[in-house]
């Protein structure tokens, strides 16, 4: 559903992204960590289509994001961390703008139950600058999921939130998973990875140092130890340090 | 305390001119700082210093023709209306600080100030005084800006010292008086006063001095008759009666203090001058000192707010875009299938006024037709005189909506490039969606431009020659031709502004991320950008002018001037669209490339 193959992105004499090859299965929600500046960002976006790569290719759903973007882009979600809202639109007029955009059919029929699930159904008829910030990031998730991606991209997904908030959407994204939907977060919160993700990836510097399950993961940093958490596998593995 | 804030404001500034300074380094700021400088040279500078080489002597004589001018004499007769008239000027920012003062009433902080000195184990008292030092630093560069300014206005007299002085007092007092008037205001919040009642008391104490000034003018002056407005001194001296004298010329007392250094027309007068000014500001000074309420809360909340605001304004929307935003229907139906475009013109069209609709503008051109045939009917030279200015007025805010209304209406990609990485995820080409962003701007500035061609249409007639040239059809075939061609244009020029937020993407994040003002460099940027946008449009617009204008020369012998204006708007239109399509398509292509994250959010 998501394959990369040799992705490198490069801002000037700067690589953000090197040769990053990786593959996202249907019903695979994969975690994205690593420290700040190891290029997290760069490659969701490329993923998602927002900035070109430099080399390699992403196929989403088996269309090329760089050869055909539109139809690509029919089939994926960007959620970003901030909720990014047009001030004058209400969550009811965000959500048919983006059924014209996507060309949902039956946008209502969905926009309602969806609504009901994000639990801003009373909210409707209200601006983004009446809502909360955990409200907002529902609307930017109801936007996202209108379409019925088959493939997500999160960046930083819980920021903002309240622990409901966490636990709702942390169970959005299983119960998309579970539906068929290849999901790639990425995440600084390590306990997020353990209870969602069936895959992780570790970057540092532009640069894949693991790939694997949870267990795999574990396995390969736990230097034989039993018991060692997440936390520490994961300073193990950066090295303890952004540089 | 006073001595920290001084270090914090003095520090402040210099790290503000070394980061200047290094970012000269780069060459937008770099071209923005020649540009720019060179624009404050010309216009501030050039005649700043003494008379020296050819442009000295011209000056020079510039000045002895200027001299020997009555009118110059006139002038420096004028200076004490130009005082009265002045102080009535301040009377009027004064009242409207009270009749319509901020709405969260309050000492000015920023944000950060209020983290910082609010905890602080400092008094209330010493916190004022924080904020007036703050506000020298402003007021003491503003004082430099206007200076060279109003160092062109000659016939005032005085010199750059006096000038610069002058300002200082002006706008220290008003920024004693303003901070007077807010911790006032907090006062009777606090007291229980309603803001409607405060405004009926001011509004009340105005119209009793209206009041007084009228029935004094009833009994000891009198009403304005043919002789006063014969000339400058008689006009001048009229005026300065009403102005200096009764309870209006009272009410002007202090006021004319305030005013006077900078009015001084020499050294001598400047020295007298100043005792009055010190003595009205050292009376607001007490007066400020002397408001023992708590400020707080209010300029908390106005901190916040005016941070709000300078977020929204550098996201490239107005600033009073942040200000009441009301939820409202849409414009019209937006089906859940058909072409995407139509989407951006409906999302942002709720992001306009509600007023541009088009029931708004039916209305309106019914009210332009029936003035129009009203004014028609008048067979009086007075209506035919109206009839023209009307028509003019029209013309020429038409042009200027056609010219101007691009920069102002910004509901297209300059207002939602801080979402462009959510653009991007959509799945539309890049020409698509620059189509839809360009529609609402279009659709209003159309409208407008319509509107404004209509009045100038309906009452503008030929006479004498131009009377013989151009027939009513052929009026009407160049008017609606014009309204053909507006949609184009407009498109056009939006295209350009919008292109150059595509291919300069930096310049834009710059200007954005600046705010209001910015520097030298940032005024240099902008005037590039205005200049750059100047020559392209009139490189898209010569082609298809050149076409039209030959097309009419050549067919209208044989075909009639109606039908060959016609025939030339049609082949505009040809190239204006193709201009327009091209220029869609190459710059979606460029939006499609548009690298966001190592460009506006570097």
């Amino acid at each position: 559903m998501i394959e990369v193959s040799g992705l490198t992105k490069r801002y000037g004499g700067f690589t953000a992204v090197r040769d990053l090859s990786l593959a996202v299965q249907p019903g695979e929600v994969l975690g994205l960590v690593g420290p700040n500046g190891a290029g997290k960002t760069s490659t969701l976006r490329c993923l998602a289509g927002i900035i070109p790569a430099t080399a390699g290719n992403v196929r989403i759903a088996g269309r090329d994001i760089s050869t055909d973007p539109v139809a690509a882009k029919r089939a994926l979600a960007f959620f970003p961390d901030e909720p990014r809202l047009f001030d004058y639109l209400t969550i009811r007029q965000h959500l048919n703008f983006v059924a014209r955009i996507y060309g949902v059919a039956d946008h209502e029929a969905i926009a309602g139950p969806l609504l009901e699930e994000l639990e801003i159904a009373d909210k409707a008829d209200q601006l983004p600058g009446e809502l909360s910030r955990g409200m907002k990031q529902k609307l930017a998730i109801a936007c996202g999921l209108l379409h019925r991606p088959s493939v997500m991209f999160f960046d930083e997904p819980l920021t903002g939130l309240d622990p409901l908030g966490i636990r709702r959407m942390k169970d959005s994204i299983l119960k998309r998973a579970r539906e068929g939907a290849a999901v790639i977060l990425s995440s600084h919160l390590l306990h997020l990875l353990q209870e969602v993700c069936s895959h992780v990836l570790i970057l540092k510097k532009g640069e894949k140092i693991a790939h694997g399950t949870l267990a795999e993961i574990s396995a390969q940093f736990a230097n034989g130890e039993s018991g060692v958490s997440l936390e520490e596998i994961f300073i193990r593995a950066t090295g303890g340090s952004e540089h | 305390m006073l001595r920290a804030l001084l270090y914090l404001r003095l520090t402040s500034l210099k790290n503000q001119i070394i980061s200047r300074a290094k970012r000269l380094r780069q060459l937008k700021y770099l071209l923005g700082a020649l540009v720019g400088s060179a624009y404050v040279y010309f216009l501030f500078f050039r005649n700043f210093g003494g008379a020296s080489g050819s442009r000295g002597a011209a000056r020079t004589a510039a000045t002895q023709t200027l001299a020997a001018l009555p009118s110059s004499e006139a002038l420096a007769q004028t200076l004490p209306l130009i005082a009265a008239v002045s102080a009535l000027l301040l009377l009027g920012i004064v009242m409207l600080a009270w009749v319509i003062p901020s709405t969260t009433p309050g000492l000015r902080f920023t944000e950060a100030e209020t983290a910082f000195l609010f905890p602080a184990p400092i008094s209330r008292r010493t916190l004022i005084h924080c904020k007036l030092l703050s506000s020298q630093f402003s007021i003491l560069f503003t004082s430099l800006f206007f200076t060279l300014i109003s160092n062109r206005w000659t016939f005032l007299g005085g010199n750059a010292l006096t000038h610069a002085f002058g300002w200082w007092f002006v706008l220290s007092t008003l920024n004693l008086h303003f901070t007077g008037a807010a911790l006032t205001l907090s006062r009777l919040v606090e007291s229980g006063v309603s803001p409607l009642r405060r405004r009926l008391t001011v509004l009340g104490g105005l119209a009793v001095v209206v009041g007084l000034t009228v029935a004094w003018v009833w009994r000891d002056l009198r009403a304005p008759d043919a002789e006063d407005f014969a000339g400058v001194t008689p006009f001048t001296a009229y005026l300065l009666g009403l102005l200096d004298h009764g309870v209006l010329g009272a009410l002007l007392v202090p006021f004319k203090f305030v005013v006077g250094p900078f009015l001084a027309p020499d050294t001598r007068t400047f020295l007298f001058s100043l005792a009055p000014a010190l003595l009205v500001m050292v009376a607001h000074y007490s007066w400020v000192l002397r408001m023992e309420t708590s400020f707080e809360e209010a300029s908390l909340a106005a901190a916040e707010k005016r941070s709000a605001t300078l977020a929204s304004v550098r996201e490239g929307k107005s600033v009073f875009a942040s200000a009441h935003t009301h939820a409202r229907p849409g414009p019209f139906y937006l089906g859940s299938s058909g072409r995407p475009e139509l989407a951006f013109l409906w999302k942002n069209l709720l992001s306009t006024a509600t007023y541009f609709n088009l029931r708004v503008l039916a209305t309106a051109a019914a009210i332009i037709l029936v003035g129009s045939k009203w004014f028609l009917s008048g067979t009086t030279p007075d209506i035919r005189a109206a009839r023209v200015v009307v028509g003019m007025i029209s013309l020429t805010a038409g042009a200027y909506v056609l010219l101007l209304g691009p920069h102002l209406a910004r509901q297209d990609l300059r207002g939602d490039m801080p979402h462009a990485d959510i653009l991007k995820t959509y799945p539309l080409r890049g020409w698509e969606l620059l189509l839809g962003q360009i529609l609402t701007p279009v659709a209003i500035l159309t409208g407008l431009t319509w509107l404004c061609l209509l009045g100038a249409a309906l009452t503008l007639q030929p006479t004498g020659r131009m009377a013989l040239l151009l027939t009513p059809s052929g009026q009407w075939a160049i008017a609606l031709g014009i309204a053909a061609l507006t949609p184009f244009v407009c498109a056009l020029q939006l295209l350009i502004l919008n292109g150059a937020t595509i291919i300069f993407p930096a310049w834009f994040h710059s200007l954005r991320a600046a705010g209001p003002g910015g520097g030298i460099e940032l005024m240099g940027q902008r005037l590039i950008f205005v200049f750059g946008q100047f020559i392209v449009i009139l490189t898209a617009l010569l082609p298809a002018s050149l076409t039209a204008l030959a097309l009419i020369f050549a067919t209208q012998w044989l075909i009639g001037a109606t039908a060959a204006i016609a025939l030339a708007t049609l082949v505009v239109l040809v190239v204006l669209a193709g201009e327009v399509w091209c220029a869609l398509w190459w710059l979606g292509e460029r939006f499609d490339r548009l690298d966001v994250s190592s460009e506006l959010r570097p």
